[in-house]
């Protein structure tokens, strides 16, 4: 049973190129075997099928390859027919797998081998009639192994044999008919009885089929799913890579225009250090130059007195006295005049310390991304020699669309190879073009830059911010009036302070808000930037966030006109006044028959609990529905919504439980002034308690397949106070 | 007198609290072990449940077999003061004294945490154990109770029978009077009452009396009528994890 191609088998018929081959071990032999305890017989069915194609003679090559050709199209088509949920991906992936299906080609077996070919042209729908494993094998060459392994076995040449060759241990006609759970192998009804498969269970085949596909189809489905799932992945992946690169590239443009400025700014000090030295030598030189002068003017003059005294020591008398005096004279004067034997300036210079404060400032600064929402760090440089006084920066805002309205132009001087711009709109394009100015007047402007300018901050919506115990959903308004980039959230937790507190972050959000996961029972505080090609804003106003319970507002668009809430979003009211009895025209978004409210609650699975403060007199309605109930109708009165309600009359309280307006009949003895509600998506269940007294009042099971909303309602004027953020008391706990 | 316990794997490290069973008529001490399907929660709550008969039997005493609604297996939870009852016949001093006492002194218990609850005539029974020993018990529940039985032919026949033809002596057993007068604790009670339920239909439960008794003097009750639902085990069996889940809450608080 060696897989052997086609040639080996010294066939005359050349195989074709296209044609795959599927060796019968693809999988292990021992499986085969387990599977299939009736090799022989599928080897004597797959040979005579064989042998029917061979004795057509002429056109066998093209019969073969017409025949794996609709194989895999019927493999296809059988294997995967009612499958419709799987996209081509599936077909591909497979396909090769069911060609080397090791189910054998029963169906065949069934038909009249001559008419085999055409039968399986008939495709799927003849199969599926059949209802048999799954058709189709392999290739040429397993038929060729097959019939090799026949011969082997029974030692006659297949040629001498037309088409009806069946041997006579194989006289029955079923093939396996029925399935052998404990084996999990398909087995011939009358095997049951047999000893292996006496005590086992066994099931009709059609059953385990059904069981069998079943189960691959789950997997399939999942699958799917999977692959959709590593899709969206791989699809942010690759944001996330885009955005890497881009936060690269700001990086080291920022560090080279910093690392610039720091190398020049040296540069200029040693420059003027240089200076200053070569100035404080010449000072020096000068000076003792000029002692070295007035020290050789003292020296002529001292040489001159002595000669003119010695000379005077050979005049005569009368002479010498004459010119003693004087001399006498002179050099009393001349000796008085002190001499300044002191050095004027000293040969050693003096330790300058250098300010290099600035440049400190510098290297500090290095991290510091330049562009802000209002500002921009321009640099440039000069590619040539030559002298340059001042460059000219100007600048104005990119024209989106028409040229018409010109944009004003700005310009700044500057000495440096680089300007900080300030005053400028954030969220905004500009470019960017230098002149540099000398004697002879200004260079040709360089190319424009076009730099933008990061956004400004978002501001978060407090009042909508709706949270539970795990969760956060915080919205705001982009703060800019040109759409940004996209936005990143970040939060510290409260109790620990900036030192060691982590700040977590949500990056690359699309749109104005956000469902942030939490840990239970925390304060945090949540600040949000807006982020384009220029960078992020600086931060939002923070915003608190406790982790206690649920937190949500009355939603004002969904309140029935004759209710008012308050500033808080706590409190509904409805007043007494004389309402005209005219029916309101019915609304999508705010309830027109049921005074009623919705509550933002956050969308997020798990507990909720709330609590709602009614007075005892007050007519209510107080439960949950989904954001798409008719609010044409009342609380309770669809399969939408649950309520609790309470009316009062005749002194009698009357309390009922409504969902699809029906009620189980319940008596309450004492009114609850504040009503508990606990929904718990994970049970489906909804549960209303009295909270002073903790006693548990009534609780519905409900199919939450979607989210749903805290709704309140009043049938007579009063108010009704929500309180949440309220951690779920014990006695709730046992619901 | 027999009694049956049910001790929870809890029991086996630790004191539990005690969930007290009083039956009805006719019942003996295995009716509810084996029919109301209480194991599960009792488990789950760590509750040890314990269900006494509902009469002393064998007294020999004549009539005491005559009719099903008196005398045996019709204790009434009182303590008869008429002869030839008034030996043997003390069923709410052995509920609420002999048994308790005995249940500490033997089994895994916790002595301060107790709840009563009871089905009919054993509704009857954890109702006025309840209302009369403010604070001994951290909750009572019933299903189908006899609420006000100097009102109705069952409880006009024992009471008669056990405690003589003074029927002001009648209303220290009678749930909805002793509501009236209950000065004690906060109690929160829960019942429940087939809807299809023959004695209702019949006038021997009452239970809108009671109810109308604790609105009055806000007592706290969620009363709930079960639609479909008859006077048997199978109507216990459905709703007796909620009851066990309100004692827990009590007991296990």
């Amino acid at each position: 049973m060696e897989e052997e191609s086609g040639e080996e088998l010294g066939l005359d018929r050349s195989t074709p190129k296209d044609f795959h081959f599927y060796h019968m071990d693809l999988y292990d032999s021992e499986d085969r075997l387990h599977l299939f305890p009736e090799e022989n017989t599928r080897m004597r069915k797959v040979v005579q099928a064989e042998m029917a194609n061979e004795s057509r003679g002429a056109g066998d090559g093209k019969a073969q390859r017409d025949l794996q050709e609709e194989v895999d199209e019927l493999v296809h088509l059988y294997g995967l027919e009612d499958d419709h949920e799987l996209g081509d991906e599936f077909v591909d992936e497979n396909i090769p797998r069911t060609g080397v299906s090791e189910y054998p080609p029963y169906m065949m077996k069934r038909r009249d081998p001559a008419r085999e070919q055409r039968d399986w042209r008939l495709s799927g729908e003849a199969a599926e009639a059949e209802d048999l494993g799954f058709g189709g094998w392999g290739s040429a060459g397993q038929c060729q192994d097959l019939r090799e392994a026949y011969r082997y076995t029974h030692g006659r040449a297949s040629e001498e044999y037309e088409c009806y060759v069946i041997p006579e241990e194989e006289d029955e006609e079923e093939a396996a008919d029925v399935f052998c759970v404990t084996c999990k192998t398909p087995i011939r009804a009358f095997q049951k009885v047999f000893d292996e498969h006496k005590e086992h269970e066994v099931i009709p085949l059609n059953e385990a089929l059904e069981s069998a596909k079943d189960e691959i189809h789950k997997n399939m489905y999942k699958l799917e799913k999977q692959i959709i799932e590593m899709e969206n992945f791989a699809n942010h992946l690759e944001e996330v890579f885009i955005t890497v690169e881009e936060n690269f590239g700001k990086q080291e443009q920022n560090f080279e225009s910093h690392y610039n400025e720091i190398l020049e700014t040296l540069a200029q000090k040693y420059e003027e250090k240089i200076q200053a030295l070569g100035e404080k030598k010449k000072e020096k030189l000068e000076a003792l130059y000029g002692q070295l002068v007035s020290c050789g003017e003292n020296l002529d003059t001292c040489k001159e007195l002595m000669e003119t005294i010695e000379e005077m020591c050979h005049e005569e008398k009368v002479d010498f006295i004459k010119d003693a005096v004087a001399m006498a004279d002179r050099l009393g004067k001349f000796l008085k005049t002190k001499t300044d034997v002191e050095i004027s300036a000293q040969p050693e210079f003096e330790d300058q310390t250098l300010d290099f404060s600035d440049v400190e400032q510098l290297m500090g600064s290095i991290n510091t991304i330049p562009a802000t929402g209002s500002s921009v760090r321009v640099c440039w440089s000069l590619y040539s020699d030559d002298t340059v006084e001042s460059y000219q920066l100007s600048y104005r805002p990119v024209q989106d669309s028409s040229p018409g309205t010109d944009q004003a132009e700005f310009t700044v001087t500057v000495k440096e190879t680089y300007c900080s711009v300030t005053n400028l709109v954030p969220n905004t394009q500009y470019e960017f073009w230098v002149t540099a100015h000398n004697r002879a007047g200004p260079s040709p402007s360089s190319e424009r830059a076009v730099y933008m300018t990061a956004p400004s901050p978002p501001i978060i919506k407090t009042k909508e911010i709706r949270s539970c115990e795990e969760a956060v959903l915080i919205c705001w308004e982009s703060g800019n009036l040109n759409p940004v980039d996209s936005y990143t959230v970040e939060l510290t937790q409260a109790e620990s302070p900036e030192a060691s507190g982590v700040t977590e972050s949500v990056v690359g959000i699309p749109t104005c808000e956000s469902v942030v996961q939490l840990q239970p029972g925390r304060s945090y505080i949540i600040y949000v930037r807006a982020l384009n090609m220029g960078g992020p804003s600086v931060r939002s106003e923070p915003a608190t966030v406790h982790t206690i319970g649920s937190y949500f507002r009355l939603n004002k668009d969904t309140c029935h006109p004759w209710l008012t809430i308050s500033e808080d979003g706590l409190t509904a009211v409805r007043s007494e006044r004389r309402t005209p009895a005219r029916e309101l025209s019915p609304s999508d978004t705010h309830f027109t028959r049921c005074v009623a409210v919705m509550g933002n609650l956050i969308p997020v699975r798990g507990h909720h609990y709330w609590e709602v403060e009614v007075d005892e007199h007050l007519d209510y309605r107080v439960g949950v529905a989904f954001a798409d109930v008719r609010k044409q109708e009342d609380l309770g009165a669809n399969c939408l919504s649950w309520c609790m309600r309470h009316t009062f009359a005749s002194s009698r309280h009357k309390y009922e439980f409504l969902h699809n307006r029906t009620t189980p009949d319940i008596r309450i003895t004492v009114p609850p002034k504040k009503i508990g509600i606990l929904l718990d998506y994970e049970h489906s269940k909804l549960s209303f308690f009295n909270v002073d007294l903790s006693q548990h009042l009534y609780t519905f099971s409900c199919q939450l397949h979607e989210f749903v909303h805290p709704c309140f309602s009043l049938e007579k004027p009063g108010c009704l106070k929500v309180h949440n953020g309220i951690s779920m008391p014990k006695h709730v706990t046992f619901y | 007198m027999k009694f049956a316990v049910y001790l929870p794997p809890k029991a086996e490290t630790g004191k539990c609290p005690a969930l007290y069973w009083l039956s009805g008529l006719t019942c003996t001490e295995q009716n509810f072990i084996s029919k109301s399907g209480y194991h599960q929660s009792a488990s789950e709550h760590g509750l040890v449940v314990i269900a006494p008969d509902t009469s002393p039997r064998g007294c020999n005493i004549k009539g005491e077999d005559e009719s099903w609604d008196f005398g045996t297996g019709a204790g009434f939870y009182v303590d008869a003061t008429e002869d030839p009852w008034k030996t043997n016949y003390r069923m709410y001093s052995y509920v609420t004294e002999e048994l308790p006492q005995l249940i500490n002194a033997n089994f895994p218990v916790d002595p301060q945490r107790m709840s009563i609850f009871g089905h009919s005539m054993g509704g009857h029974g954890a109702l006025i154990c309840a209302l009369k020993n403010p604070g001994k018990y951290k909750s009572v529940s019933a299903f189908a109770p006899i609420c006000n039985p100097v009102l109705c032919p069952w409880g006009k026949k024992a009471f008669s029978g056990y405690l003589g033809t003074d029927q002001s002596k009648w209303k220290a057993y009678d749930a909805t009077h002793l509501v009236k007068s209950y000065p004690g604790s906060q109690l929160d009670i829960l019942i429940d009452q087939g809807k299809d339920d023959q004695f209702l239909l019949d006038g021997q439960l009452l239970p809108d009396n009671f109810i109308a008794a604790c609105t009055e003097k806000k007592i706290p009750v969620v009363f709930r009528l079960q639609e479909g639902y008859d006077h048997s085990y199978y109507f216990i069996a459905t709703f007796i994890t909620d009851h066990i889940r309100h004692h827990a809450k009590y007991l296990n608080a």
